[in-house]
């Protein structure tokens, strides 16, 4: 199987691109977590893992919303899924949600076992063996998906930790041909952005916020709840960012136009967003936001009031029931 | 049933752990169904010693059928029949619970009750209902809150007796919730909230919206239909009592059973709820009213 680059040098040798031009993907968080979770249960410490992706395919655009691990095992140039997992966990979960089809699958990386071998004898840790994110083994797996989906895409999550991060690519196979007669398949990277729906966003947003904070520190999601609604914390957080946009501002007229080491137009390219968001205060007239303002006041005070009473009805009914019953 | 001296050797649950990976599942199933309530089940641990309850896996129920379609698996079946593929990937094969999600706050029906009832004894007394509200989040709060039945409650509906009374705020104990990430997660999650659309996941602006007004109709509306459900009970008990005063005079036998206390209570509770989630969202509405007169007053000059 080829390896992941592709040439254009030789007019000859040429990828077909006219099936899928432009494919892009779009993960949701969800996934992502699931990769990672299953990557930490894996049975054998120096494997990867593989699992199945589902999700939604529009014409190019392929959203992926969900996925399960398949067992599977690989040694040297072999490997082995676990076909009738995949099909029965397929059905068991397109019981649950009627509108996700199998879109392609998921890997970790893989460490790999020529360089790692060479390290453990010279009495290296495993942390200098080189891991692939792209084996042969791979390309047999893909062949595999191809089978249950049409154009299955390829993701995976670089668990290698050779960069500081997570990074996330996904590819999709497509033929190379040599004047026109087809050789072989070559994965090719698509485009791959990480999107989330509104309730995904705040949740990722709350595992973010914990992740910054000490384990002794931890606030349960009540508690956070009840910051959130309190405003002293958003208001706070909106009044160090007008300071810093105005401390920006005061810093590029004492300058006359420059700002340390931005150029001219990204400093204009700044100044013109902040005159839009200045702008985007609604004028309205006095008499008209006062009416509107009263008006909500007083919606407000009655369902405040209303609440109230209803509170002090029912404390009263449990009152009267308790003392009757005892 | 539970044999009662193990209830008291088992410590009872303080606080819940779960993982972020959970809580994304419950939200996305959540989401996908609305508008209909879903309910599904929570796979973990518990640690005995701490009182802290795991949760590191969540699975949905498929959706009833009533004609029965191709695959027409019980709910119970597809359970086991999950849990035992998740073993074969390592997952925690432990049913510690189940989620459901809930609509506006609304939580406290007696299907609730029994459901969580069979939980509490048929798989521990630590079993736990995770309850996620759809709607509230979508303003800018994880709401996802954690119930058990309180030890008097499951007394009380044991002894199925009609007319005990308890007072409606002790039937339900809510456990704190924290969210937890492993190793890897959190590296990822760097990365995540240091790319270039840095702001996807950021949230910390959305409290700003003036638009709760939707909200608090809702909560109204649902208050009313309560409150009518209420007014309903107290006449069925009024019903009662005269069908007794009658047959006294007739020298009758005992006329029907009387109608059951749990409903009403369950409607107070409710209600109540209904009211502390008014109350909360208004009072954060004051607070941006006038935020936002002050900024039309000062660049009004």
């Amino acid at each position: 199987m080829a390896a992941p680059t592709h040439h254009h040098s030789n007019p000859a040798l040429s990828l077909v691109e006219s099936s899928s031009p432009n494919v892009s993907v779009s993960v949701h968080p969800l996934v992502l977590l699931s990769v990672l979770d299953h990557h930490t249960r894996r049975q054998e410490p120096n494997g990867r893992v593989i699992g199945t992706l589902l999700g939604k395919r529009e014409g190019n655009n392929v959203t992926i919303t969900n996925c399960f691990a398949v067992p599977h095992a690989e040694r040297g140039d072999e490997v082995a899924i676990g076909k009738d997992f995949n099909r029965q966990m397929l059905s068991l979960h397109l019981l649950a949600s009627k509108h996700e089809t199998v879109v392609g699958w998921y890997g970790t990386a893989l460490p790999d076992d020529a360089t790692s071998g060479e390290a453990q004898q010279a009495g290296n840790t495993t942390n200098d063996a080189k891991y692939l994110t792209i084996t042969d083994t791979s390309s047999l797996i893909h062949e595999f998906y191809s089978g249950e989906c049409e154009d299955p895409i390829h993701l995976v999550v670089d668990t290698s930790m050779e960069s500081n991060g997570v990074p996330v690519r996904a590819y999709h196979s497509l033929p190379l041909t040599v004047k026109g007669m087809a050789l072989a398949n070559v994965f090719h990277e698509v485009r791959c952005s990480v999107v989330a729906s509104d309730p995904e966003r705040i949740v990722v947003h709350n595992m973010i916020q914990n992740a910054s904070v000490d384990k002794a520190e931890q606030i349960s999601i009540r508690e956070s709840n009840q910051n959130g609604l309190d405003l002293t914390v958003s208001v706070e957080k909106l009044l160090g960012m007008l300071e810093k946009a105005s401390s920006f501002v005061d810093g590029v007229i004492a300058n006359k136009g420059k700002s340390g080491d931005m150029d001219e137009d990204e400093v204009h390219e700044v100044g013109r967003k902040l005159a839009d968001t200045l702008s985007g205060v609604p004028s309205i007239r006095e008499e008209d936001f006062e009416s509107m303002f009263n008006e909500n006041m007083q919606d407000m005070l009655m369902v405040s009031y209303l609440s109230n009473l209803t509170k002090t009805q029912l404390t009263i009914a449990e009152k009267l029931n308790a003392s009757l019953s005892v | 049933m539970t044999d009662t001296a193990a209830t008291i050797a088992e410590s009872t649950v303080k606080a819940v752990h779960i993982d972020g990976l959970a809580v994304m599942k419950i939200v996305k199933h959540c989401q996908d169904s609305l508008p209909s309530m879903v309910t599904g089940s929570l796979l973990g641990m518990m640690l005995d010693d701490d009182g802290i309850l795991e949760i590191t896996h969540a699975f949905p129920f498929p959706e009833q059928k009533d004609n029965g379609g191709d695959k027409n698996m019980d709910g119970h079946e597809y359970q086991l029949e999950m849990m035992k593929m998740l073993r074969e990937v390592n997952v925690d094969n432990n049913c510690v619970g189940w989620y459901q999600s809930m609509l506006t706050g609304s939580y406290s029906t007696s299907t609730l009750v029994e459901n969580q009832q069979g939980y509490q004894t048929d798989l521990s007394p630590n079993a736990v209902v995770l309850l996620y509200d759809p709607q509230q989040t979508n303003k800018g709060n994880l709401v996802l809150r954690a119930y058990r039945l309180s030890r008097e409650c499951m007394e009380l509906l044991s002894t199925q007796q009609k007319n005990v009374f308890l007072s409606p705020s002790k039937f339900f104990e809510e456990i704190p919730v924290y969210m937890k990430n492993n190793g890897l997660t959190t590296a990822m999650l760097y990365e995540l909230s240091q790319r270039s659309n840095v702001d996807h996941f950021n949230c910390d602006f959305e409290q700003f919206n003036l638009d709760k007004d939707s909200y608090i109709e809702k909560n109204l509306e649902l208050m009313c239909n309560w409150v009518d459900d209420l007014a309903n009970e107290q006449y069925k008990f009024q019903y009662y009592v005269r069908q007794q005063k009658k047959q006294q005079q007739n020298e009758g036998e005992d006329s029907g059973s009387a109608p059951r206390r749990l409903e009403s209570l369950l409607i107070n509770h409710q209600i109540r709820q209904y009211c502390d989630q008014m109350e909360k969202s208004s009072s954060g509405s004051f607070g941006k009213l006038f935020l936002a007169n002050n900024l039309q007053k000062g660049s009004g000059k």
